[in-house]
């Protein structure tokens, strides 16, 4: 052997025994799990953490998904389940980081639940987003775990997606109770078939008793105005169950114990998903709502009514008036005086609300431009008498005409005149109408008018029938008027 | 070394799916990616496949990554987890 070969020997011998002492120090420090051992055939390949196929076994029956991580959290084994969970096969998992085939939030939680568990098992609820039929939820179990020569971690995924819906359905379920029992309608839920399942207290107003478990259109039997028939409870059921919502139509329900006009809507109930399990039907009273607007009808014909009739009050006395004055401006007093005296009876009325007037009231208001001067020689003397608008309105302008007349040319003309007006009482005749008396004494002499204007037809033609009228008695001492106002006016 | 050198073959003697020749492979290949892009191509040898492969570079432990160019050959054990020892006997081998 030449010295050079010899160098070459020294040399394959050192690296030989440097590669030696590696193989050893990396066995000794746990840096290998396999050894290459001779065979009596060929070589043969030990594991020294034993064979991984046992616990591979074991984990793929395992029901939650299962995966065995390094101390890095880097996958060494993942059951079939939780691959599918990921949409990873194994090749494409094994040897990475977990964390990196995680969503981003779920992985940052499972991180953390690793780092809690160094020493003991941690759990943790993490989810898993989908687009499509809602997230998945899952309790992440980490359990530290020692692999022949290697620590890492034990990690299960117990799917608990359905008891989280559940949890979540049934407090959608208390806040729906709530809100339908809170609710100042009557809320009806049926199945279906139409069978209540739940109502609230207000339903009481459409049925008197314990509607669960009946048909709706059995005991809410409802008659919908603008349908003719041809639209019923249990029709519009079906209709809502078959998803078309019914929205604020009038309905008739005539079996409820008190009010019978409703707004009726109901609605499609969904509970899962798309599926159409019953329908949601609510009731407003309208009862309040139909007697308003029967109030606002009447009212405008009575407006009607009464605005035809002044309006024609109002030309038959300008008629009157401009045939008994000569001009224009005693037509003007006059009139003006007349309109007056209809409107301050117009304004009594609308104080009562056009219910009824007393004749004190009536005269008191015709004599309050002069009461004055005139406060001493009025006596008024039960006339605490109601009478209907219609007869109030027309005493107003035969009050209006005396007042005028006396305070012209009669008893209040001067110093020392008197009117009394005062009440006779009930006719004896069976019409029963109510007889006063307006009596004028101190005055100047009187004597009958040489033409009768428009005040003499007014008081004479006023109360024309059942009964009433007006008649005068012009006796020198003073003017003496009796007026019968018939019974039918008298409230 | 540049570039357009076609890449040298790095061999990496692996027993099936142990966590130690699985994060061996996940490590070479994160370690080639991000400090020796386009120099190396890596080949996995799994011995359980075919035991009789450890002869050839007289493999005894697993992992292994074995560098055959340059010469002289370099034997690396372990899971290779400890990126600075293998990037120094990657590259100051080369140098030599």
């Amino acid at each position: 052997m030449t010295a050079s070969e010899n160098d070459l020997l020294i040399a394959d011998l050192r690296h030989k025994l440097a590669e030696a002492e590696e193989t050893l120090r990396a066995i000794r420090e746990n840096e290998v799990d396999a050894l290459v051992m001779r065979g009596a055939v060929t070589e043969e390949i030990f594991t020294i953490v034993g064979d991984p196929e046992s616990y591979r076994t074991f984990m793929e029956v395992m029901e939650p998904g299962a995966v065995a991580l390094d101390g890095f959290g880097r996958v060494l084994y993942a059951n079939s389940t939780l691959t599918r969970l990921l949409g990873k096969s194994l090749t494409e998992l094994q040897g990475k980081l977990l964390t990196d085939a995680l969503p981003i939030a779920t992985g940052k939680k499972i991180e953390r639940l690793l780092s809690d568990a160094s020493t003991s098992k941690q759990s943790r609820e993490v989810l898993f987003p989908r687009n499509a039929g809602g997230d998945l939820h899952f309790i992440a179990v980490a359990n530290p775990m020692r692999l022949g020569t290697i620590s890492g971690h034990a990690l299960t995924f117990a799917d608990v997606t359905k008891r989280v819906r559940n949890e979540g359905a049934a407090q959608s379920e208390h806040a729906a109770q709530a809100a339908i029992a809170s609710a100042n309608e009557a809320v009806l839920v049926c199945d279906r078939k139409g069978i209540i399942t739940h109502a609230n207290a207000a339903s009481s107003i459409v049925y008197d008793g314990d509607p669960v478990g009946k048909a709706f259109a059995e005991i809410v039997p409802l008659v919908f105005g603008d349908a003719t028939g041809a639209l019923q409870a249990d029709d519009m059921i079906a209709m809502v169950v078959a998803g078309t919502p019914v929205r604020g139509i009038e309905a008739v329900a005539s079996n409820a114990p008190k009010v019978k006009d409703y707004l009726v809507s109901a609605a499609p109930l969904r509970i899962a998903g798309d599926r159409i399990s019953g329908a949601v039907i609510t009731m407003v009273d309208l009862s309040q709502r139909k007697a308003a607007e029967q109030q606002q009808n009447l009212l405008m014909r009575e407006l009607d009514h009464r605005v035809k009739n002044i309006l024609a009050l109002v030309l038959s006395i300008s008629a009157r008036t401009a045939a008994n004055t000569d001009t224009v401006s005693e037509f003007q007093t006059s009139f003006g005086g007349r309109i007056q005296a209809l409107a301050a009876t117009h304004g009594l009325l609308l104080e009562k609300r056009w219910t009824s007037l007393e004749l004190r009231d009536i005269i008191t208001s015709e004599f309050a431009p002069y009461t004055d001067a005139t406060v001493d020689q009025v006596t008024i003397e039960g006339l605490d008498v109601a009478v209907t608008p219609r007869a109030a309105v027309a005493f107003g302008l035969v009050a209006h005409e005396l007042t005028t007349n006396a305070v012209k040319y009669g008893a209040l003309s001067q110093q020392g005149g008197r009117v009394t007006v005062r009440a006779i009482g009930y006719s004896r005749e069976d019409d029963g109408a109510f007889v006063l008396e307006w009596r004028e004494t101190g005055g100047p002499p009187v004597a009958p008018p040489e033409r009768k204007g428009f005040g003499h037809t007014v008081i004479t033609r006023s109360f024309q029938y059942s009964g009433g009228g007006a008649e005068f008695d012009f006796a020198p001492s003073g003017l003496v008027c009796r007026v019968s106002i018939p019974s039918e006016d008298l409230c | 070394m540049t570039s357009t050198k076609r890449p040298r073959k790095l061999i990496l003697y692996v027993a099936g799916q142990t966590p130690k020749s699985l994060a061996a492979i996940a490590n070479l290949e994160r370690i080639c990616a991000e400090h020796l892009p386009g120099q190396y191509e890596i080949q996995v040898i799994d011995l359980r496949q075919d035991p009789k492969l450890a002869r050839e570079h007289s493999i005894v432990a697993i992992p292994t990554l074995v560098r055959e160019l340059p010469v002289p050959l370099r034997k690396i054990i372990g899971d290779l987890s400890d990126t600075h020892k293998v990037l120094v006997n990657l590259k100051i081998s080369d140098s030599t």
